[in-house]
């Protein structure tokens, strides 16, 4: 059976409830009748052989440029960036994508007895990745080839040793690039295209950049006028990238790119009922969601995350394009928006959302309020193609525990951010003129970046920006079941059950309001007609 | 009274006695090849050693019977390049010569400390030996246990290898055998690596079960007029067949051998991360089935480059 | 009179000691040596003395600890039994050339009181804080009025006090406002103690003591950057107002620190943090227990300053942070003269003047007759959890509403 698409459920009476994710568990919630579901396509069939179409990929680029091949020989200098652990998400079984990407390309490299090879992860200003990290995404052989000789690097965008300025844009702005990348005959970058907005020259002119680049892109002119960063024709922090990435073409940095999509089997087959529609759960599905929310009911919060956390997504390649980025992106998105692009007639009042165990940012870590609010705001708001699925005034409803919790390594400056510069005011233009150049700047944040595991200092600054579009359009954003003083701090309003919550919405766009869920994850893009 | 219940104290100006606790290649192994020690060993190395790589690293041995015909002392030689080597290779030995042999040790790793010492001395059978060359003392001590009698297990690369291909062989072996006339046994070991690597750049070392696989050549001796740097390299050379032979098949390998087509077990001179390339492509069969099925023939220019075998996706 | 009277009962002491342990602060005062009576109004001493009738005198932190039995055995030789706590009153005087006027006390009992001349050289130059005879004269041994046999103090109905002490409050001043002088003075003369001037201070504590150092920085040192710690949201809401730029949680105190200064930190197991290496210039202790003292070094700069404003009992702090880190750790006890930039001024004359800018009556947050003295204590030894800052007794003959603002009425019958 081919796999069956997105589609706009209406819920009458017979619809059973529906699922709603709740950090790490999930409810079902009775949705009034009227109320609209989006549900993801289904996944698309994985290729069949995947290293068999990565080598052909890589013989047969897109774009202007000869194969990968005829691009080596030896005594060059060859540097391999790849995306870092915010991809894919949950982390993907063994093998990963870029393991065999990357072993793919290592072979043609050691065929054309190419001996200077560094490998980068891409890092922005991303927490470094563990080893355990580095050896699960890139396999046991390249972490045993690389590690030990200093040959697998991670991007330090606070090294100003390793990075080169390469020049303003047409707008002014700077690109700032590492040094070894620049300096390298040839640059592969090895990217994982989950969602639309990565990949593209957002690979590099982002993930191999420093502060002094990204400021030009990640801030909140930029976001309030990107609608949405899931959409790179209409959006700023795209166009940005692009000129950014023309500059760098221009100084002559050789960029190999190399997109792969995945397809959204996202869950393992346990946890088949998060990727089932409910009336087609089968015996098995309702057993397995009774039978793990009566034990994530009495599980700690600590040991849920644990477990959670451990979920290997069977998620399959779907495509891999590799050669110009211009060519390879465009045929890269035409895969993800076969995979997520479903049909929406018209906007809604009241956008309902469960918020899952994960953000691109907490992988191995706690969901910090900070991240819940980018997860809610940032990615599922803008998950749309055209006009936002919730009208402007209307109102947002988010299911998450939000705790009052924080990772100290990973997130240090979140915790600030939260305490001192949250407490003040929640207001994102304030926010940026007042407080970002400190928290930029402060040595203790860099020193964690740079040797430890932390996100960058200003990191949770760009998190609060990735909401400027859904702060500005929506009038009110609720949390169900969220920590109170949390919420309230992130400047929602706490609610304790959807009911509630809808009720408070009502408050603001009127009686009856027509109400959407976003049946996510796995993720979905609605294309609102 | 008090000095009766401490230690005295040395007075100024006089020298200490030197210490009768020698360490490095002047500790005396004598002690732990005495009866009693030999029966406490030998029952250590049969009922933990040897379940524990039985369990571990699950060996799978070849060629012992070549081992099994011969009588009285040889001297094991052995690829190194990890710390399982010498328990797995013990472990590989015919019981009967396990607990007649000794373990060339380097001394200035396994015999720097006293208590180091005595517990080598005493669990490995090892004597000390200096690593890079030969020392008199030292080959004295292993010729007169040869001649008395005892096997020697002794790697003659002088250490771990630092990345997992052989180094060259120092020539201790081949003047031992020159010098006692005792046969040399070839072997080659191979995954030990896998379960217990050499610890990297202060990287935890992590114990993972695997399989490992010991290979024992032919006995070898000198030929007449042969000097021990020709046989050094000789045994080197019979070590990298037996290599060459658990990548490949026997019959592959004598083949090559014959041709002098033998790849060298020292590996590539390229780049760090091109030999660590090279060892793991050899290690992992299935990645060597993947890789060829994947290979384009030749290196064409790519506009020749022959059709793809599997459907351009997208169209 | 109608009098608290704290007599020298060993066992008593022992049993509050043991309850304020079990049950918490203020716990301990149904067993301990305080006790409600009616007893002789205190003779006139000498020369210069005269009776002030109270009408409000408020309970101190140094009180609730001699009343929990904790406060350090130093005291021994300079108070003297039975004695009549309370030494922050206001009042009204009966006889001499104030009479008739309303005054508040000022507590120490220096040489002029006691009747020594000449003074000591520190009551000579005005600091009568650090008077050196204290334990003499013609006095019984005593720091303070509220301490001493000889002169009664506040809780009661009546007192004597020497002319010296007195500082005549002007008419706008609620009695409220006017009990706040004492502590404020405390408090003024330690924002005169640290070198807070356009510098990174932070405030531990913030009750009655913390709240008025907030203040007096604010008015009188110009602190770059104030810092204020508070645990209970009533607290942190008037820190705010008094001036404090930061208001922090006290388990965030190091992040904090070092977030405010861009120190680097040591961190422990699990990332989090220990202590900073940079961190504060100045911190001024208002709690003076071990854990606030050991608080206050970690996150003291190197060559920073610590100023103990909280009273101490014996505690055991590790001192190699301030040895390592040359930190200077300062006392700040009672008051004086202060060098202001217009020359030097009497602390009162200063707290005077910060009660009637900042409004610090407000925080009198309730008045207890006498008779309730033990819950007047338990409420005081859980002010800050409650919602409240000061709690005074209320001497008043009848209950005068409405002089007090933003004050708790309910608690009086």
């Amino acid at each position: 059976m081919s796999p069956r698409p997105g589609f706009v459920l209406e819920v009458d009476r017979s619809t059973p409830p529906t699922l709603f994710w709740h950090g790490e568990g999930f409810h079902l919630e009775r949705l009034p009748v009227g109320s609209r579901v989006i549900y993801p396509p289904e996944p698309l069939p994985a290729l069949t052989d995947p290293d068999a179409a990565i080598a052909d990929a890589l013989e047969h680029p897109l774009g202007d440029t000869p194969p990968l091949r005829a691009l080596l020989r030896g005594g060059m200098k060859l540097t391999i960036a790849f995306d870092d652990v915010s991809l894919p998400l949950p982390p993907m079984r063994a093998p990963d994508v870029r393991q065999r990407v990357i072993e793919a390309v290592l072979d043609l490299a050691a065929e054309a007895g190419v001996d200077d090879v560094v490998l980068v992860a891409a890092l922005a200003l991303h927490r470094r990745m563990t080893d355990d990290e580095l050896r699960h995404a890139l396999g046991e052989r390249i972490f045993n080839a690389f590690a030990p000789h200093d040959l697998l690097t991670q991007h330090d965008a606070e090294d100003p040793d390793n990075l080169v300025h390469l020049g303003l844009t047409d707008e002014g702005e700077d690109v700032e690039l590492n040094r070894r990348a620049v300096e390298s005959d040839l640059l592969v970058y090895v990217n994982i295209n989950l969602v639309a907005m990565d990949g593209g020259h957002k690979s590099v002119a982002t993930g191999l950049s420093s502060y002094k680049s990204l400021r030009h892109h990640h801030n909140v002119r930029t976001m309030e006028h990107s609608r949405s960063f899931m959409d790179r024709h209409h959006s700023e922090l795209h166009t940005s990238n692009w000129r950014m990435g023309k500059l760098i073409a221009e100084a002559g940095v050789k960029v190999f790119q190399i997109e792969t999509t995945l397809n959204s089997n996202t869950f393992p087959e346990q946890f088949g009922f998060l990727q089932h529609r409910e009336w087609e759960w089968t015996w098995k599905d309702r057993a397995g969601f009774a039978a793990s929310s009566k034990a994530l009911e009495r599980t700690p919060p600590e040991l849920a995350r644990r477990i959670f956390h451990s979920i290997r997504s069977p998620h399959q390649l779907t495509s891999v394009q590799a050669g110009e980025v211009g060519p390879v992106h465009d045929r890269t998105l035409e895969h993800v928006h076969r995979q997520q692009l479903v049909t929406v007639e018209g906007q809604t009042d009241v956008l309902t959302m469960g918020l899952p165990f994960i953000s691109p940012y907490n992988v191995n870590s706690i969901m910090n309020p900070i991240l819940v609010a980018c997860l809610g705001l940032g990615y599922f708001f803008n998950l749309y193609r055209g006009r936002p699925l919730v009208r402007e005034g209307g109102v947002v409803i988010m299911s998450h525990p939000t705790p009052w919790a924080f990772h100290p390594v990973h997130h240090p400056s979140y915790v600030d951010f939260f305490e001192q510069v949250l407490s003040e005011t929640t207001d994102l233009h304030e926010i940026e003129a007042k407080y970002e150049n400190a928290f930029a700047t402060d040595p203790w944040y860099v020193h964690l970046y740079r040797t430890s595991y932390a996100y960058h200092g200003v990191h949770p600054f760009y998190m609060w920006y990735w909401c400027a579009h859904a702060l500005s359009h929506v009038s009110k954003v609720i949390v169900v079941g969220g920590d109170r003083a949390a919420v309230r701090r992130l400047g929602f309003s706490p609610a304790t059950t959807l009911a509630d919550a809808l009720e408070m919405a009502e408050d603001v766009v009127g009686r009856d309001p027509s109400i959407t869920h976003l049946h996510a994850p796995p993720l979905l893009i609605a294309d609102v007609q | 009274m008090d000095f009766l219940l401490r230690s005295p104290t040395r007075p100024g100006g006089i020298e200490p006695a030197p210490s009768e606790k020698g360490t490095g290649v002047d500790y005396a192994t004598a002690w732990a090849r005495r009866y009693p020690v030999r029966l406490a060993r030998a029952m250590i190395l049969d009922d933990l050693t040897v379940p524990a790589v039985q369990a571990l690293a699950r060996p799978h041995i070849l060629g012992r019977d070549a081992l099994e015909r011969l009588d009285g002392p040889v001297i094991v030689t052995a690829n190194h390049a990890s710390h399982l080597d010498t328990a797995v290779l013990l472990a590989a030995l015919p019981a009967s010569r396990r607990h007649r042999t000794v373990v060339a040790a380097a001394a200035d790793y396994f015999f720097d400390r006293h208590w180091k010492s005595v517990l080598s001395a005493f669990w490995l059978g090892a004597i000390p030996m200096e690593r890079l060359k030969v020392n008199r003392r030292s080959a004295e001590v292993a010729a007169s246990l040869i001649e008395e009698g005892w096997s020697l297990v002794i790697f003659p690369e002088g250490g771990r290898s630092p990345d997992g291909w052989g180094q060259e062989f120092k020539g201790g072996a081949a003047y031992l055998a020159k010098r006692c006339g005792v046969p040399v046994v070839p072997v080659h070991l191979r995954g030990t690596r896998a379960v217990l690597p050499k610890s990297s750049r202060g990287r935890p070392v992590r114990l993972r079960p695997g399989r490992v696989e010991v290979r024992f050549g032919h006995p070898m001796r000198p030929s007449q007029g042969e000097d021990a740097r020709r046989f050094s390299a000789r045994l080197e050379a019979a070590v990298a067949v037996l290599a060459d032979e658990a990548e490949t098949d026997w019959w592959s390998a004598r083949l090559r051998a014959s041709r002098d087509e033998t790849p060298a077990i020292r590996g590539p001179e390229t780049s760090p991360w091109r030999r660590a390339w090279e060892l793991a492509e050899s290690a992992d069969p299935a990645r060597r089935r993947r890789r060829t099925g994947s290979r384009h023939e030749g290196r064409t220019d790519w506009e020749a480059s022959p059709p793809p075998r599997w459907p351009r996706n997208g169209h | 009179m109608r009098a608290l009277v704290f007599e020298r009962q060993l066992a008593r002491f022992a049993a509050s000691r043991v309850a304020a342990d079990l049950a918490g602060s203020g716990r301990g005062v149904a067993v301990g040596p305080l006790e409600l009576g009616e007893i002789e109004a205190p003779d006139l001493p000498g020369a210069g003395f005269v009776r002030v009738a109270p009408r409000l005198a408020g309970i101190c932190g140094s009180d609730l600890a001699t009343l929990d039995g904790r406060s350090s055995r130093y005291f021994e030789h300079i108070v003297s039994f039975p004695f009549i706590p309370g030494h922050e009153i206001v009042g009204d005087v009966e006889g001499g050339a104030l009479d008739g006027q309303r005054v508040v006390v000022e507590p120490v009992l220096g040489c002029e009181a006691r009747g020594l001349a000449p003074p000591c050289p520190a009551c000579a130059a005005g600091n009568r804080g650090r008077c050196e005879r204290i334990a003499f004269g013609r006095l019984a041994p005593g720091l303070q009025t509220g301490y001493c046999t000889d002169t009664g103090g506040g809780w009661s109905q009546s007192l004597v006090a020497h002319e010296s002490q007195l500082h005549p409050v002007p008419d706008r001043f609620s009695d409220e406002a006017a009990v706040m002088i004492e502590p404020t003075a405390c408090a003024v003369h330690a924002a005169f103690q640290g070198s807070a001037g356009g510098r990174r201070v932070l405030v531990l504590g913030a009750g009655t003591l913390g709240l008025c150092t907030i203040a007096a920085l604010r008015q009188y040192s110009l602190p770059g950057v104030l810092v204020a710690v508070a645990k209970h949201p009533e607290q942190r809401r008037l820190a705010r107002e008094l001036g404090a730029d930061h208001v922090v949680e006290p388990a965030e105190i190091v992040r904090a620190a070092r977030r405010l200064t861009g120190s680097l930190a040591l961190t422990g197991r699990g990332g989090a943090l220990e202590r900073v290496t940079g961190g504060m210039d100045v911190v001024f202790d208002c709690v003076g227990s071990a854990d606030s003292l050991a608080g206050a070094l970690s996150v003291v700069r190197p060559g920073g300053e610590i100023v103990l404003v909280g009273m101490p009992g014996p505690v055991k702090v590790d001192l190699a942070p301030l040895w390592q880190r040359e930190v200077m750790l300062k006392g700040a006890y009672a008051y004086g003269t202060e060098e202001t930039p217009s020359g030097p001024a009497s602390t009162f004359d200063l707290a005077r003047d910060l009660v009637d800018a900042c409004d610090l009556g407000q925080l009198v947050s309730a008045r207890y007759p006498l008779e309730r003295y033990e819950e007047a204590i338990g409420h005081a030894a859980a002010a800050g959890r409650r919602g409240g800052v000061k709690i005074v007794f209320d001497l008043r003959r009848r209950p005068r509403r409405g002089r007090g603002v933003g004050t708790d009425d309910k608690e009086t019958p």
